[in-house]
């Protein structure tokens, strides 16, 4: 574990190691797939291939290649116009610079060493424009799925990843206790979540890895798991989901919890969050190396809970991850040691609200390692 | 009451609304992209994309880094002759009201195997094989599994679609420009020697939800400009690196910091721009105040001529002519951008698209530009704020309000 502040004496995480270590992993798994050029655009899949602190954006934004990796140079090259955010080890001549003409963006690809002579070129998604492009630019292309290759390497943690989950998950944990602090009878969803953005962004953490952070579940009538954050004021004895999250040099950790607002839980919220950690805990024991998503779809069922509304297992790492297990998906996904899973469980009983928690597991040799530390 | 903000200003004879009516904006919408998927003969878009999703359903979805939001993503299916797109969701408390319960499915997953032939499944319900689909991404599992589809790049309809916004659109982006003004005052009121920039970004976008803002769309950038390019970060071009991503950098006593953040709001996005001085005692030189001035000529000088009909290349020429002949934008960007579910979208203005796609480029009524000169002074830094306006039937409206602040007190 580790804080987040610079140290004279040495280094607090050694992000060199950890970049050339993943250049590393991904050349290899390059030579294994007989790639000789990946194309990425997914902005977990670029942040792994370069270690580039580029300005975040919120959602889903459509395909563009972002970076090109060839493995004949073992060259790593960056749209980027300029060099702040950039590591050392991807030269200026390795960047490309943002165009709006995408006949300008094409002649930069073009120049690119060892792209146009490529026949084995993985992309991590697509485009019809940038299927074209590639067609047009690689005579000989052979395209390949990268991202089932990108899901596999991310997937096993370096020491160093893990250090930067840790830190992640001390920032969301951190975010936990300002939410604590916040929550009484008469604040508001919107102003929780505020509270919550302010606490971790002040740690130097500015962009949740999600907003879905905060809701009050109904004392009366049937209770969902919600997403959208609202100006409903707390309720005094209202189950309140909060659900923090922190990103750490890119990677995702968080803790989710459920307090009653204002009040000691009722003997019914007392019944109902049993019923979640039970849950929980049933998962996590599940998650050991060599149980596939089948098991934790058994294990659920075997809880007795209706068929869950929210996913209950996920990889973290450079953003949510291989496997996902929920929404019926997921199956036959297989758990792998070295992973990090959130792993988590929502209840609900009409008359008394909704109760979630979620935890931070690493599944080690042995099995589950619970990694959040906050009060349940 | 609501604020009779636009005092009048017509879009296609339509009063622009004090608030946006979002149902009536979402409908407007649909028969927007429905007209161009009938004009452009496309039998149907497939988006996957956020603000696609969000310009074609109306959805809201809370905000996400994008490791997450892929994997979770909500899909859109929009069929020719439809009268409501299709939502593929797990965030049904984003759902609008008016989307029939027969155009909301759970989620879809299109970045898995797994599950793939629900995706299959459901555009066999929604198109014949054959039909000529728009797409804005293809995932490998898609291009698997949904043969027998021509696909095409969603864009070109999207981009028709967008580029004119109605009076509702108008209003709402309106709307997340006041919100994330008013957050803007909260941090700059706060900017004092020794604060972080992730400080800032804290105060800025606990405001933005206190204030009901939907998500936060970019990391707030607090960038501390040097006084010459040369001591900046190395350029490709050679012009200004900017925007560079915030840290937690401290600020010191006289920093220059060119501010610059978005929100998206009720599924419309805000764009920010102001310079700042950091300091308790905010009192520019004489030579600062010559660069918010010609700043605010060069704004003017494009202003001016703005209306329908005028070309993108006449509002370049415009602020070329009042910055003494000097283009007045960083060489990556633009004078200005369009801005709706997208931060920057269509109309841009002065981009390397080149002169003859500017002269292309006509003003129409609801067309919304942000005008984000840069006046530079090599070797005392310089000026960039942005001003937010849209065109009218017979000129323009503002939609920014904030002040100057500590460069003027009158917008």
């Amino acid at each position: 574990m580790t804080g987040v502040m610079a140290l004279e004496d040495t280094d607090s995480v050694g992000f060199t190691r950890l970049r050339l270590e993943r250049r590393r992993r991904l050349l290899a798994v390059m030579e294994r797939a007989g790639l000789d050029v990946l194309v990425l655009g997914r902005p977990g899949d670029v942040r792994y291939a370069t270690g580039a602190r580029t300005l975040w954006r919120t959602g889903a934004n459509p395909f563009a290649p972002m970076c090109v990796v060839v493995a004949r140079t073992g060259r790593v090259h960056l749209l980027s116009t300029w060099d702040d955010g950039i590591p050392p080890e991807i030269g200026h001549d390795d960047l490309y610079g943002l165009f709006w003409n995408p006949e300008h963006l094409i002649a930069a690809l073009a120049s690119i060493p060892g792209l146009t002579e490529a026949h084995r070129v993985g992309t991590d998604s697509l485009t019809p424009f940038f299927g074209g492009v590639l067609a047009h630019l690689v005579p000989a292309l052979e395209l390949v799925d990268a991202s089932r290759i990108l899901a596999d390497v991310r997937a096993d943690k370096t020491a160093d990843e893990f250090v930067c989950i840790e830190t992640a998950l001390t920032l969301a944990e951190a975010g936990l206790a300002a939410l604590d602090d916040a929550l009484q009878p008469g604040i508001s969803e919107q102003a929780l979540l505020g509270a919550y953005v302010e606490a971790v962004a002040r740690l130097g953490a500015p962009t949740p890895p999600s907003e879905n952070v905060v809701f009050a579940t109904p004392l009366l009538g049937p209770v969902r798991y919600r997403y959208l954050v609202t100006d409903h004021l707390i309720n005094k004895g209202e189950l309140v989901v909060l659900s923090p999250g922190a990103l750490y040099a890119g990677y995702e950790a968080g803790v989710g919890r459920t307090r009653t607002a204002g009040a000691a839980p009722s003997l019914s919220a007392v019944a109902l969050g049993d019923r979640c950690r039970r849950a929980t805990d049933a998962l996590i024991a599940a998650c050991r190396p060599g149980n596939t998503g089948a098991d934790l779809y058994r294990i659920w069922e075997s809880t007795g809970e209706p068929p869950a509304e929210i996913a209950l297992v996920y990889g973290l790492g450079l953003g949510a991850e291989a496997p996902m297990v929920g929404f019926g998906r997921g199956a036959d996904a297989p758990l792998l040691e070295g992973a990090v899973l959130n792993v988590q469980a929502f209840v609900t009983q009409e008359g008394t609200g909704g109760f979630f928690e979620r935890e931070l597991v690493r599944i080690g040799v042995t099995g589950p390692e619970v990694l959040s530390r906050s009060e349940r | 009451m609501v604020d009779d903000w636009a005092a009048g200003a017509t879009i296609g004879g339509v009063v622009i609304p004090g608030l946006p009516d979002m149902a009536r904006l979402r409908a407007d919408r649909h028969a927007k992209v429905q007209g161009q998927l009938e004009a452009q003969n496309v039998d149907g878009l497939v988006l996957l994309g956020s603000a696609g999703v969000a310009y074609a359903t109306g959805a809201d979805a809370p905000g996400e880094d994008s490791g997450r939001a892929g994997l979770f993503r909500s899909v859109a299916v929009v069929v020719r002759g439809d009268s409501s797109p299709h939502l593929y969701t797990a965030f049904w408390d984003g759902v609008p009201a008016e989307l029939p319960a027969d155009h909301v499915h759970g989620p879809l997953f299109p970045d898995l195997d797994d599950g793939i032939t629900e995706f299959v499944e459901a555009l066999k319900g929604h198109f014949s094989p054959g039909a000529r689909l728009g797409v804005d991404e293809q995932t490998h599992p898609m291009l698997r599994a949904l043969e027998g589809y021509e696909w095409t790049d969603a864009s070109s309809v999207l981009g028709a679609a967008k580029i004119l916004k109605t009076p509702d659109e108008v209003s709402a982006i309106r709307e997340a420009q006041r919100i994330t003004e008013q957050a803007m005052e909260s941090a700059r009121g706060a900017l004092r020697p020794g604060l972080r920039q992730t400080d800032l970004s804290g105060i800025f976008l606990r405001r933005i939800f206190e204030l009901g803002a939907t998500a936060n769309a970019i990391d707030p950038i607090w960038q501390v400009m040097t006084p010459t390019k040369a001591e900046g970060p190395w350029t490709s071009h050679g012009d200004l690196a900017y925007p560079t991503s915030t840290t937690d950098r401290s600020l010191r006593e006289g920093d220059i910091i060119w501010v610059d953040a978005g929100i998206c709001h009720q599924g419309y996005a805000s764009d920010f721009g102001r310079t700042w001085i950091t300091t308790a005692y905010p009192s520019p030189t004489e030579r600062q105040i010559s660069h918010f001035t010609r700043w605010r000529g060069v704004v003017d000088a494009a202003r001016d001529i703005l209306k329908p009909g005028v070309s993108a290349l006449e509002l370049g020429r415009a602020a070329i002519a009042a910055n003494n002949g000097v283009k007045p934008w960083m060489e990556h960007f633009y004078l200005a951008h369009g801005i709706g579910t997208d931060s920057a979208e269509m109309p841009l203005i002065g981009t390397d698209l080149g002169d003859a796609f500017d002269a292309s480029l006509i003003m129409g009524p609801g067309m919304v530009l942000v005008f984000e000169p840069v006046i530079w002074d090599e070797g005392y830094a310089g000026y960039r704020s942005e001003d937010i306006v849209a065109v009218t039937d017979t000129g323009w409206v503002l939609l920014s309000g904030l002040r100057y602040d500590p460069f003027e007190v009158a917008a």
